[in-house]
């Protein structure tokens, strides 16, 4: 009986090193497919996104009046309509070479770097160039990355002006901070649909200046073509819908625009004294699709806004895929070496410890096994610091297991149990601030030390459960008279 | 300093020696970053084929010789090669491109291929996501420490906690500048290591201490 159960136990350490190492590969249409979990790599050891933004070198054309005032909506305008009208044209660069400097250069990259945490990428590398501005940025690839990418060249330049006069009533300065907020959709009819809303709020002291605003661009009852909604929210309205007749008695407007790009413009329904303005995104909707579309244009333009304005302009130069230099060689030599101590450290285990060596070795090799298998199917992404991470469970239990051994080979006459039991309490007191790192860097949204603290705590995990029903068991059942 | 034995006093002579000689090479010549790190220049070369890293690294060898050079594989068809040198000139660019042809059959032409310049990783930059996690598990780990030893004088325990924690990290960074081990990707991990390996070190210690104040 004793045979049996030890030659179980083996068997089923080679079943499961050998599903781990190997795989279960399954015959499947016309090819056999490895059935196991695949390992999910970070970005050091499979590759990033690269984007270089380079400083835009282009111009914007701008209209001025006689008086040299930037006049707005004149871009319609032909040539002669705009001398009639005493304007003129000008070049303006997007960035003139009084704010192409270092100060710039390093308020644009710590801008990049607050939207990528923003935007909660848990694995990046901002490069500056100091000499010219370039920037260069690495993150890790996924169905994200694109739209991380689109959020990061935007000025993020946010203006609420009076549609007439072009006077600047608000902008960044005031705004406390920008959210993304969901209720009850109401402009397409559909029930259940939602709508999302970007919401605005504003510094303590302009929430006057807000209320004031929405007081005197006040939407005029007669004024039938605005719309207010359930939340006092303001929606858009479009001034050539306006008939000429009711223009006088038509209300005073403000446009607001983002990055210089008319996003709306509207009169306020009530006056709003809360320092918060919400704006629809998009339509309501109930399809799945639709809203995150919203959501996700949402979060772009309120993480644009929140992270404060850029003071140079951006223009994606390069967006490519760029493997890891870490090959499939390099990796399987770094296997082949760690495999190659553990086989050394392994062997002086059975020559000190003989039968219960043996056994020793085999529990050993069974966790690695499954704890391969674990960090695959918990879904752990690996890293450089992962691998170290699996090292260190390695070599911890190699410790755990050298301690029970030496233990049982001196106390020959006590129960395993017991001897067992006094080890591994004795070895998880001592790991205790081990485990305190590992839990408080699990929770961390950084992939090198996220890797590392969930592949440590399911190896840990792992050691507990393992060494306390397995090893010990077999353990016993050797020793067993 | 009772306590002390010559073996301890010896040891820790040498390790203030090792800080001191790790502090001045840091400020006369500072630490040797890894290439990935460091102010680079890149070129990229569209293969329109699959490669061997391997041969393309011969060609490097021949060109670079005695230099790291990176070379990675681009996009999902892995038909481009990026290759990494601390610096480029026209006429290694040439001569790269030229080798590439004669191996691979390409026509790629040389004045073609743009020589990008990839700016240096700042220090703080690559520590600064570490920051906070390693001072939160410390807190934690300083008020356990301080209840669980609270018989060895939580003070001691404290200070004893943090001063071996940062000293183990700063003889580890005086190693990497005094044998101008680069400063790369293996850096963080092995920090990570040796913070882990020295609270093990620490709790073994204050558990014996511990076990010897209840004995007596």
């Amino acid at each position: 009986m004793k045979k049996i159960k030890i030659i179980t136990f083996i068997l089923t350490v080679v079943l499961v090193t050998m599903v781990a190492f190997f795989g279960v590969y399954i015959h499947t249409q016309n090819r056999m497919e490895d059935k196991v979990k695949g390992y999910s790599y970070a970005m050091d050891l499979e590759g990033a996104r690269v984007i270089r933004l380079k400083l835009d070198s282009g111009n914007r054309t701008v209209i001025k009046d006689a008086e040299g005032k930037e006049v707005q909506d004149a871009d319609n305008l032909t040539d002669e309509e705009l001398t009639e009208k005493g304007y003129t044209k000008e070049e303006q660069p997007y960035n003139s070479e009084d704010v192409l400097n270092k100060q710039n250069y390093e308020t644009s990259k710590s801008i990049i770097e607050k939207r990528l945490k923003e935007l909660n990428v848990d694995n990046y590398i901002v490069k500056l160039d100091e000499t010219n501005g370039d920037i260069i940025v690495e993150l890790t690839d996924n169905d994200d990355t694109d739209f991380i990418i689109s959020s990061l060249t935007p000025i993020g330049k946010f203006e609420i002006i009076d549609s007439q006069t072009q006077e600047v009533l608000m902008d960044n300065n005031d705004i406390e901070n920008v959210n993304v907020m969901y209720g009850a959709g109401n402009s397409t009819g559909t029930t259940n649909a939602t709508s999302i809303y970007l919401s605005i709020e504003f510094t303590k002291d302009r929430t006057k200046k807000l209320e004031e605003i929405s007081t005197n661009y006040a939407t005029k009852e007669d004024s039938d073509d605005t719309t207010t909604d359930q939340n006092t929210e303001s929606e858009n309205t479009t001034t050539d819908e306006t008939s000429t007749e009711n223009e006088e008695e038509k209300s005073k407007e403000i446009t607001m625009k983002i990055d210089d790009e008319e996003i709306m413009t509207t009169s306020f329904d009530e006056p709003l004294r809360t320092g918060l303005l919400q704006l629809t995104v998009g339509q309501a909707s109930s399809d799945e699709k639709a809203l995150k579309e919203n959501v996700q244009r949402a979060s772009g333009m309120a993480i644009v806004l929140d992270c404060g304005n850029m003071p140079l302009k951006y223009s994606l130069e390069g967006n490519e895929y760029i493997f890891s230099d870490i090959t499939d060689e390099q990796m399987q030599i770094i296997q082949y070496v760690v495999l190659a101590i553990i086989a050394v450290a392994l062997i002086v285990l059975i020559i000190r410890f003989k039968t219960l060596g043996i056994l020793g070795v085999f529990s050993y090799i069974g966790l690695a096994s499954l704890f391969l298998l674990v960090i695959r199917y918990a879904n752990v992404v690996l890293s450089i610091e992962g691998l170290f991470g699996i090292g260190l469970i390695l070599i911890l239990n190699y410790i755990l297991i050298n301690n029970l051994l030496s233990k049982i080979n001196k106390q020959k006459e006590e129960d395993i149990s017991e001897i067992s039991k006094d080890i591994n309490k004795k070895f998880f007191i001592k790991i205790i601030p081990i485990c305190i790192t590992v839990i408080t860097f699990s929770f961390i949204n950084w992939i090198p030390i996220s890797s590392f603290g969930m592949v440590m705590f399911w190896g840990i995990l792992l050691m507990a459960i393992y060494n306390f029903i397995v090893t010990r068991n077999i353990l016993s059942i050797k020793t067993q008279r | 300093m009772k306590n002390i034995t010559t073996k301890n006093k010896i040891l820790i002579i040498i390790l203030i020696l090792v800080i001191i000689a790790g502090i001045l090479v840091t400020a006369n010549i500072g630490l040797n970053f890894d290439l990935r790190y460091e102010k680079s220049q890149k070129i990229e070369l569209n293969l329109g084929k699959e490669f061997e890293t391997s041969d393309i690294k011969n060609i490097t060898n021949e060109i670079f010789p005695n230099q790291e050079v990176i070379i990675q594989k681009v996009e999902l068809y892995k038909d481009t090669v990026c290759i990494i040198a601390k610096e480029i000139t026209e006429e290694q660019r040439n001569n790269i491109v030229e080798k590439v042809n004669e191996k691979y059959g390409t026509e790629l032409v040389a004045e073609d291929t743009e020589i990008f310049s990839i700016p240096h990783t700042r220090g703080r930059d690559i520590i600064k996501p570490y920051i906070t996690p390693f001072v939160i598990a410390t807190v934690i780990i300083i008020i356990y420490m301080a209840i669980r030893y609270y018989k060895l004088n939580s003070i001691k325990v404290i200070l004893k906690t943090i001063g071996i924690s940062i000293l183990t990290q700063l003889v580890l960074l005086s190693i990497m500048a005094i044998a101008r081990i680069p400063i790369g990707r293996i850096t963080i991990p092995l920090v990570i290591i040796v913070y882990m390996l020295t609270l093990i070190g620490i709790t073994t210690r204050f558990e014996k201490n511990l076990d010897q104040i209840k004995e007596e």
